[in-house]
């Protein structure tokens, strides 16, 4: 209990920090509303050019619904690998390092503190601006089902982008890793087109990845909630939370081994 | 012919800088071309689902994606630090510039290179490779639609950077306007409706960095040469004018340094 309440204190305190800076808060989430019109106008004129109202069993009010939670999840992660390979770069890891926590729950809990508001604050706008170009949700309750799902797809990330963040013990610069990651996102997560439109065989691929289950999962839970749909995205979260956690660890544990401290 | 010279010296400084960590560059170099390909992968996903948007089609987005590609490459490579102009503005480190006997703005922004850039702007010959367009003088019209691109798009981020001289630090409207630019510029431009492409040729002029540079790619027109010459040299003429008189307004932060 001692051990929890530690970490959820330095989640409360990264938390309140992302506060501070309001400004900055919502200055940053501004590129939601353009992201969401050019959506809107890309997919207002295909819609019309397949001269359906249904596509892949959604409807343009749920396309632009399911693509404004996608982008909240994409805009409201924190630059966890890039900060981690920064704490490498500068020296500064070696503070965080001899302090009487574990590295990666410390990690973990500023992530989810970071991730928080700036998740809302994206959300406000990305719906606002829906809700103006296409209306409201056809099922409002679907944000609901959804959260755990959200809740699931921040801590995969934070899994995938801890990895990229350890690998700057050995290589410093991860640049590279986290666009790739970020572009194997937007293609096997459904982050720009939803799952149901690709090809059978691409489908097949994709629903088995933990991508899936950070975008598209969370996403079309939102649109069409059902439990079906919740227990097949909760357990392929949770399988991939597990194995994912379990390499997070075995990688720090030899990426230690591998650390260059640069002053500090 | 000086002032040439003298950027002919600094982009060899900058490339010499970057080659000191090879293997670096060649990662960010190779990671930024395979970055590309995901991305566009995306495109092909779509159009391998829908075939066409408003008589667009994959091998436009090809050529589009690939003139905006070596467009931003390209300014990423000899005026990286236009994407940080706002910064150094706002943290009054202009005055090492000022204090060299050469023109502020060109050595400002030419003093960095992003060695990411160098592989977008080599994807970018990919991608057209790979549009089903490529002839000898669709490359040579290629080479030219980059140029024009680029002086648009550099001159977008000095305009919009120079905001910094009256607001102070912009970084995240910077960044805003930075992935409107890139992210309108990608999307083919008939799904817009008349004010949206409006907006894309004044005040975000993606349109002249993405779709009029591949329509002139693809056929040879009088019409969207005169379109390209026109708003890269008013952007430019603009951008020039706005960082002149921001400049009048610069205060110096006291922090002449060594720049490294």
């Amino acid at each position: 209990m001692k051990t929890f309440r530690k970490y959820w204190s330095i989640f409360q305190i990264t938390l309140i920090n992302s506060l501070a800076y309001p400004g900055e808060l919502v200055g940053r989430s501004l590129m939601i509303i353009p992201f969401m019109w050019i959506f809107h106008q890309l997919w207002k004129v295909t819609f019309n050019a397949a001269g359906a109202d249904v596509i892949g069993g959604l409807t343009l009010r749920d396309m632009l619904w399911y693509l404004m939670l996608a982008e909240t999840i994409e805009l409201g992660r924190p630059p966890l690998a890039r900060t981690m390979s920064e704490n490498v770069k500068d020296g500064s890891i070696a503070y965080i390092l001899n302090k009487p926590y574990d590295f990666l729950l410390y990690q973990f809990s500023t992530a989810m503190g970071e991730t928080i508001f700036r998740t809302i604050v994206n959300a406000f706008f990305g719906s606002l601006t829906v809700w103006f170009l296409i209306g409201p949700p056809n099922h409002p309750e679907g944000f609901l089902i959804a959260l755990p799902a959200v809740v699931g797809a921040w801590t995969l990330h934070f899994c995938v982008n801890a990895m990229i963040g350890l690998s700057g013990f050995a290589v410093e610069d991860v640049s590279a890793f986290t666009w790739i990651y970020q572009k194997l996102v937007f293609i096997f997560g459904g982050m720009l087109i939803p799952l149901d439109f690709y090809p059978e065989w691409l489908q097949a691929i994709a629903r088995a990845l933990p991508f899936a289950g950070m975008i598209y999962g969370p996403s079309r839970l939102f649109v069409t909630p059902g439990p079906e749909l919740f227990i097949n995205v909760m357990s392929l979260q949770l399988t991939w939370i597990l194995a994912l956690t379990l390499l997070l660890v075995i990688v720090y544990r030899r990426g230690l081994t591998q650390l260059t401290v640069n002053g500090g | 012919m000086k002032e040439i010279k003298f950027l002919f010296a600094i982009w060899k400084a900058n490339l010499q800088s970057a080659m000191e960590y090879r293997i670096s560059f060649l990662s960010q170099m190779l990671g930024m071309m395979l970055n590309n390909f995901m991305y566009f992968a995306i495109w092909i996903i779509f159009f391998d689902r829908f075939q066409d948007v408003r008589g667009w089609g994959v091998n436009d987005m090809y050529v589009t994606f690939g003139v905006l590609a070596s467009a931003f490459g390209l300014v990423s490579v000899l005026f990286g630090n236009a994407f940080l102009l706002s910064e150094v503005i706002a943290r009054g480190r202009l005055d090492y510039y000022l204090s060299m006997p050469r023109p502020v703005l060109l050595h400002t922004v030419a003093s960095r290179m992003i060695a990411s850039g160098v592989g977008d702007f080599f994807y970018g010959f990919i991608s057209y490779g790979l549009s089903g367009y490529l002839t000898w003088d669709g490359l040579i019209r290629y080479i030219l639609a980059t140029l024009l691109a680029a002086a648009v798009f550099a001159a977008f981020l000095i305009l919009t950077q120079s905001l910094s001289f009256w607001f102070g630090m912009m970084s995240n409207f910077s960044q805003l306007v930075l992935n409107a630019m890139l992210t309108f510029g990608i999307y083919p431009i008939t799904i817009f409706d008349s004010y949206a492409k409006f907006l894309l040729f004044t005040i975000i002029p993606a349109a002249l960095m993405g779709a009029i540079p591949a329509e002139f790619i693809r056929a040879f027109t009088w019409g969207t040469l005169a379109q390209l010459l026109v708003g890269a040299a008013a952007f430019l003429g603009l951008a020039i004018f706005v960082f002149q008189a921001g400049l009048r307004r610069y205060e110096s932060g006291s922090a002449i340094q060594v720049e490294v």
